[in-house]
């Protein structure tokens, strides 16, 4: 892929109506609100200078990354945190931290520093020149000049905040918990909870480290790594040519094919964002729940099953993605006519994770997984999997419903989750006035 | 207990990262007299830590393990205390003091020696069979450290740094419980340490304080912290010499209310050879 072919470079730009006829979405409402977002997420791209027939191939939230210029900048401030409805970066990680501020008082600085630091580094500048005496305020790992490349941080917030050290207790949000073990868990307590949260992704890994080691440096007494996952995506597109599909997993399937359109702003506002419309403190307005799980893939014996097999296990076709009722990656899979389960079985991933039941509309989640590798077990094997991130406005309808489904599916033969735990994603910072977290202090106060 | 001091230093975190540091003005000439004074720290120490070897390994060569057992903490103190100038010569720190991790063959490799090999006899097995080698082979280490010592030019830059070098040893083994772990005597390292970089603060703290008042107290809040967490963990706070609890019995809370002020002073300490303008 060239810049020939890619003139601007903004995700979130999309003209070419024959792929776009291909999401549900964009033949619905989404449209309009899409166009109106256009320039404030892309800033100094105009779309005029777009010329219609080299127009950059649509893009789905989990498609193999394109967008890899280091110029790349999200917003920072907005109602809603950047991260979630973002399209994938080629890189992520969730790294989870013990609050080690004692009061309100300091927990607000701890908030206030996490936003300014977050706003500097997602929108990237120089650090002044330092007297070489002094250790240097930066990690140096992105030179003297800091790109933005792509770089979102989300900070979420665990129900351990809410215990008695800082007064917020009345203001729980509903459905915040600590993460319970499932029946095919094996969860290893120092890869779980949290305090607080923050999923930093960026089109390269050295970004996302640059980053955490920024925020370190500058929390000294506030934070603690408690513990940290990162991850991947592939960047090569899941067969040649296919620019659209969505990225694959370790276990080899393309992963995030059925995932509810991160762009179309209305079905977000009904599944992911919080609203007045829920039963939830107003100060969570514009926030989200996420879950994240540290699903280890058991990858030796995944690739001594039978292809026949792995593909009813998750009800999709290995290569193409396309459902086992046919079509292609994007086509709805048919469970109507097949009552039994004898194309797709009752029992395959997707069968059980959306039923595709009007009954079971309000549990669509929005998936954002990274791939992941970290080493060798002591018994030879790769540890190797998912980092699943998912949001939703409601996490016991979402995240924790759909995963009561899955228990006992066929997969947990070759999964293993081993950590991770729930957080709740902070509204967005509206200007550099506000801070992290501002309602939730305004709201105790 | 009050584990609220950590606010002044959470509360000045953005001045510490976003202003550049006054040039610093203070003239090597004022460093002499610190300098000397901390050398003399260091002999005084090195004295005790000789005396209390000697008992140590007597105990050892003895065959007395209660002894031995009850020596063991008391006698590293002094060692802790002056680690940046014992590090100095890698060759016999890593005689005296290494950890069975720093080797492949852990605790059955041959050449782990010292402190705690000898940890591992008295505390795991419970036996000095077979130590009096390493016993003999710990005095003998220390011995040539006092020597060397006695001999040695300190230079300012180590002695400066040396504050922080103990700031970022305790935040990177004491905290976590690994330094001694068949004994559980962490904390007396820990206060040793501590001891050791508040000596180094507080005879540079006059020439700090004139370049920076504001880390140069926010450094005093933090180690003061830092030593009421560690008081609560005194057998007998009216003995000081009585040590403190195993460090099994540090609850999670506690352990991480320490981090907090350790960090800081790890961050803050790291600016004081800048603040007195050394290279
Ligand atoms: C290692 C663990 C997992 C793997 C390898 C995996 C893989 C996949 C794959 C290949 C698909 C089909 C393509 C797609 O629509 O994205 C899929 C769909 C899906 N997965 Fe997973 N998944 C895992 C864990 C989970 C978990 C923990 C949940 C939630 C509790 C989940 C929820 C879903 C949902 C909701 C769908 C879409 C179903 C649909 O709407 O048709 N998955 N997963």
């Amino acid at each position: 892929m060239t810049d020939d072919q890619h003139p601007t470079r903004c995700p979130f730009i999309l003209t070419d109506d024959t792929a776009l006829d291909r999401r549900r979405f964009l033949r619905g409402a989404g449209m309009t609100g899409l166009g109106l977002g256009l320039s404030g997420l892309c800033p100094g791209q105009a779309l005029a200078r777009l010329p219609h027939e080299q127009a950059p191939h649509r893009q789905e939230m989990t498609s193999a990354p394109l967008e890899q210029s280091e110029q790349l900048a999200y917003p920072f401030y907005g109602r809603h945190q950047q991260g979630v409805v973002t399209p994938r970066q080629a890189t992520g990680m969730v790294v989870s931290f013990d609050i080690l501020a004692m009061d309100r008082d300091a927990l607000e600085t701890l908030l206030r520093t996490l936003t300014a630091r977050i706003a500097f580094l997602t929108r990237g500048g120089s650090y002044p020149e330092h007297d070489p005496r002094f250790p240097p305020p930066d990690s140096g790992t992105l030179g003297p000049h800091i790109a933005p490349d792509g770089l979102t941080m989300t900070v979420a917030v665990g129900t351990s905040l809410f215990d008695e050290r800082f007064g917020l207790a009345s203001q729980r949000p509903t459905h915040l918990q600590r993460m319970q073990k499932f029946p095919n868990d094996a969860l290893d307590a120092p890869r779980c909870h949290g305090d607080l949260a923050i999923q930093i992704c960026a089109n390269t890994i050295d970004t996302v480290y640059h980053a955490l080691r920024d925020i370190i440096k500058n929390t000294p007494g506030g934070l603690l790594v408690r513990w940290k996952q990162t991850g991947t995506v592939p960047l090569l597109p899941p067969s040649p040519g296919d620019l659209n599909g969505s990225a694959r997993n370790f276990l080899g399937f393309r992963d995030g094919s059925a995932n509810p359109a991160a762009e179309d702003q209305p079905l977000m506002n009904a599944l992911v964002w919080i609203d007045g419309q829920r039963d939830e403190p107003p100060w969570t307005h514009g926030g989200s729940y996420m879950a994240v799980r540290i699903i280890r893939n058991l990858v030796e014996r995944w690739d001594r099953t039978p292809l026949g097999e792995q593909e009813a296990i998750f009800g999709r076709r290995k290569m193409s993605g396309a459902p086992l009722s046919g079509g292609q990656e994007q086509d709805v899979p048919d469970y109507a006519a097949d009552p039994e389960g004898h194309v797709t079985p009752l029992d395959a991933h997707i069968r059980l994770a959306n039923p595709r039941t009007p009954a079971t509309e309000k549990h669509r989640i929005l998936r954002r997984p990274f791939n992941y590798a970290n080493g060798v077990e002591t018994n030879g094997q790769l540890d190797m999997g998912l980092l699943f991130i998912c949001f939703q406005a409601d996490l016991a309808a979402g995240f924790i419903a759909v995963q009561q489904r899955l228990d006992g599916e066929p997969l947990e033969e070759y999964i293993k989750p081993v950590g991770g735990g729930y957080f709740f994603v902070l509204p967005g910072v509206t200007d550099d006035s506000d801070f992290l977290g501002r309602s939730l202090l305004a709201a105790t106060a | 207990m009050n584990l609220r001091n950590t606010l002044p230093a959470l509360g000045a975190l953005a001045l510490m990262t976003f202003q550049l540091p006054a040039q610093a003005a203070v003239s090597p000439d004022a460093l002499v007299g610190p300098v000397a004074e901390y050398k003399l720290y260091v002999l005084d120490n090195l004295e005790d830590l000789v005396s209390h070897t000697e008992a140590f390994t007597a105990a050892i060569r003895a065959g007395d393990v209660d002894k031995a057992r009850a020596l063991y903490a008391p006698t590293r103190v002094y060692y802790e205390r002056i680690e940046p100038i014992a590090e100095l010569f890698a060759d016999l720190d890593a005689r005296i003091d290494a950890r069975e991790d720093d080797y492949e063959h852990g605790v059955k490799d041959p050449d782990f020696t010292g402190f705690h090999r000898l940890e591992y006899a008295l505390f795991h097995d419970h036996s000095t069979k077979g130590m009096n080698g390493y016993a003999q082979g710990l005095m003998d280490n220390i011995n040539t450290l006092d020597s060397r010592v006695q001999d040695l030019t300190f230079p300012p830059k180590t002695v400066v740094g040396g504050a922080a070098a103990l700031m970022e040893e305790v935040a990177a083994t004491k905290v976590s419980g690994e330094e001694d772990r068949y004994s559980r005597t962490d904390l007396w390292d820990f206060q040793a340490n501590v001891d050791g970089a508040r000596e180094i603060f507080s005879l540079f703290r006059p020439l700090a304080e004139q370049e920076d008042a504001d880390t140069v107290q926010r450094i005093q809040q933090n180690f003061d912290h830092v030593e009421a967490i560690l008081a609560e963990y005194r057998v007998d706070p009216q003995h000081p010499e009585k040590g403190f609890d195993a460090y099994d019995e540090v609850s999670d809370t506690h352990r991480r209310a320490l981090v907090g002020p350790v960090t800081v002073l790890a961050e803050d300490l790291s600016t004081l050879r800048g603040l007195l303008g050394l290279n």
